[in-house]
């Protein structure tokens, strides 16, 4: 079998919970364990309730957290720090206010060294990608949220990561353009062939993406379900959700999903 | 004669129409000052014109382009090594849970101390030379800028720290360069606004109280010989000075905020 593309292993994180005093050591165990393969080129999305730590996990993949256990490997790699191979998209756009729109895309590039024109001609290539080459020189403030979120898309897309990590990127955006962003991506995905883990609440959204998704139990949370999509694509080229394969999978994720919901609030109503 | 092009003779008009309300405000003010200093006691309030010609007596006798040129080199030395040290200051407190403990309290007691009541030390110290003056200035005015840098510094800019640590920028210098300090600009913004104040009145008090030199020692000489209307002469470019400063610090705000607009 060939060697996956990103690898969880025995993942699990807690948080120190609001001490009364400094002798409370209770933690909030919030990723009970989690493990999972993504091959190469997979597009992963990942859902659960809100509190089980999905975007927890996004962020020890980065290593922007530390996991209390386990490991995350990368082409076999084990990886302790943030690194050129991911890059990761922000729900709330993450970009310097500061800066024009083609800074923030050179930002990365200039912080791993790259001579700045050559930086200028990559992250000027990248916006054409993203259909806002135009706005090089605005401000992220004079641009609507979808576009920042396209700046955003654009600066990850720059590094040249093999791992697209993506953070409800679309989750600030109006639904209508959403819709039209979630196209885009598939589209970029397709011409760029990242590996990607996207991380959502939005139940339609990850069957609509995904070659897989990945259900989180609540927290402490474990792989709930892994349920393949086997969707033909491209996916924006019909409507998705008519298709008879569609309704199944989403069922089968929803009841499991809202299985646990319940069950977690009488839990939480009796305790 | 050319005509003047359309576009400049409406900008003319209406920059003037801004401007209007302004001077005639000021109008106002002056001719109810001219009648009120006419019923008045000349010493208590001199009248506008009687103040108009002490101003250029002073400018024609040299006193006020020397003071004033003192006094201006004074508060750019003091302002300038006020940021660099309430800087250095800040960055170190506002990022050591250690420095905080251990200096914050110094520059809480500095702060609420006058200025005057520091200037007889430091002439002890320091003499009654440029250096004790600067140094005045200095103590006056790195307490705002320091409290405003450590301050904003403590608190994270949002998601915009671990954004950059997503694309590798690594250690605490490295963020403050990238992020932090750019980020803390609108309130460090804001402290130094408040240290020129408190640097202008304390150069001000310092040079009135001691006869220091500078604008100050204008204001109590005339003021002993009680010649008030030299003494208002003197203070207006004091005021004139503070507004000026306020004005450069608003540059400084615009190169770095411009993008807002």
């Amino acid at each position: 079998m060939r060697e996956s593309k990103l690898s969880l292993v025995g993942i699990t994180k807690s948080f120190p919970l609001a001490q009364r005093r400094s002798t409370d050591t209770t933690r909030l165990q919030v990723i009970g364990g989690v493990d999972l393969e993504v091959a190469e080129n997979e597009f992963v999305t990942v859902i659960g309730p809100s509190g089980c730590g999905k975007t927890t996990l996004l962020k020890i993949i980065a290593c922007l957290l530390p996991a209390d256990s386990g490991q995350v490997r990368v082409d076999g790699r084990t990886v302790t720090e943030p690194g050129p191979e991911r890059a990761m998209v922000f729900q709330s756009f993450g970009l310097f206010p500061w800066k024009t729109v083609l800074d923030n895309v050179r930002f990365p590039l200039l912080t791993r060294r790259m001579p700045g024109a050559e930086a200028t001609e990559v992250a000027m290539t990248y916006l054409r990608k993203v259909g806002l080459e135009r706005f090089a020189h605005s401000h992220p403030h004079q641009l609507s949220g979808g576009m920042q979120q396209r700046v955003g898309l654009a600066r990850a897309l720059a590094t040249e990561p093999d791992v697209l990590l993506m953070d409800e990127p679309f989750g600030a955006i109006d639904a209508q353009t959403r819709e039209l962003m979630q196209e885009e991506l598939m589209r970029l995905w397709q011409e760029t062939r990242k590996t990607v883990v996207f991380v959502t609440h939005d139940l339609d959204e990850a069957v609509l993406l995904a070659d897989r998704v990945l259900l989180l139990s609540p927290a402490p949370s474990r792989v709930r379900q892994l349920v393949p999509v086997d969707l033909p694509r491209p996916r924006w080229e019909y409507d998705v959700r008519a298709h008879p394969g569609f309704a199944p999978i989403r069922a089968e994720l929803w009841n499991a999903l809202r299985g646990d919901l319940l069950a977690d609030r009488a839990g939480q109503a009796a305790s | 004669m050319t005509r003047t092009p359309r576009l400049t003779r409406v900008a003319n008009r209406g920059s003037l129409r801004r401007l209007a309300p302004h001077l005639g405000f000021l109008a106002t003010l002056l001719v109810a000052w001219q009648l009120a200093a006419s019923v008045l006691d000349p010493l208590v309030l001199p009248s506008v014109t009687s103040i108009v010609a002490a101003g250029f007596d002073l400018v024609a006798s040299g006193e006020l382009p020397v003071a004033l040129g003192q006094s201006v080199l004074l508060l750019v030395l003091g302002l300038l090594i006020a940021s660099a040290v309430g800087l250095g200051f800040g960055i170190l407190i506002g990022r050591s849970r250690v420095a905080h403990w251990t200096l914050s309290p110094y520059f809480s007691a500095l702060f609420v101390i006058p200025t005057v009541a520091l200037v007889p030390l430091v002439l002890i110290w320091f003499g009654f030379g440029m250096t004790g003056r600067v140094i005045v200035v200095v103590l006056a005015g790195v307490v705002p800028i320091m409290l405003s840098v450590s301050s904003s510094l403590r608190d994270e800019p949002g998601e915009l720290v671990e954004v950059a640590r997503s694309f590798g920028v690594r250690g605490e210098l490295a963020l403050l360069r990238t992020v932090r300090l750019r980020a803390a600009v609108p309130v460090i913004m804001s402290g130094l606004r408040l240290a020129v104040g408190r640097a202008v009145v304390g150069m001000a008090v310092a040079e009135t109280y001691l006869r220091l030199g500078g604008i100050g020692a204008l204001i109590r000489d005339y003021g002993s010989l009680f010649q008030t209307a030299y003494v208002f002469a003197a203070i207006l470019p004091l005021s004139l000075l503070g507004v000026g400063l306020s004005a450069l610090v608003g540059l400084v705000e615009r190169h770095f905020q411009g993008w807002r607009s």
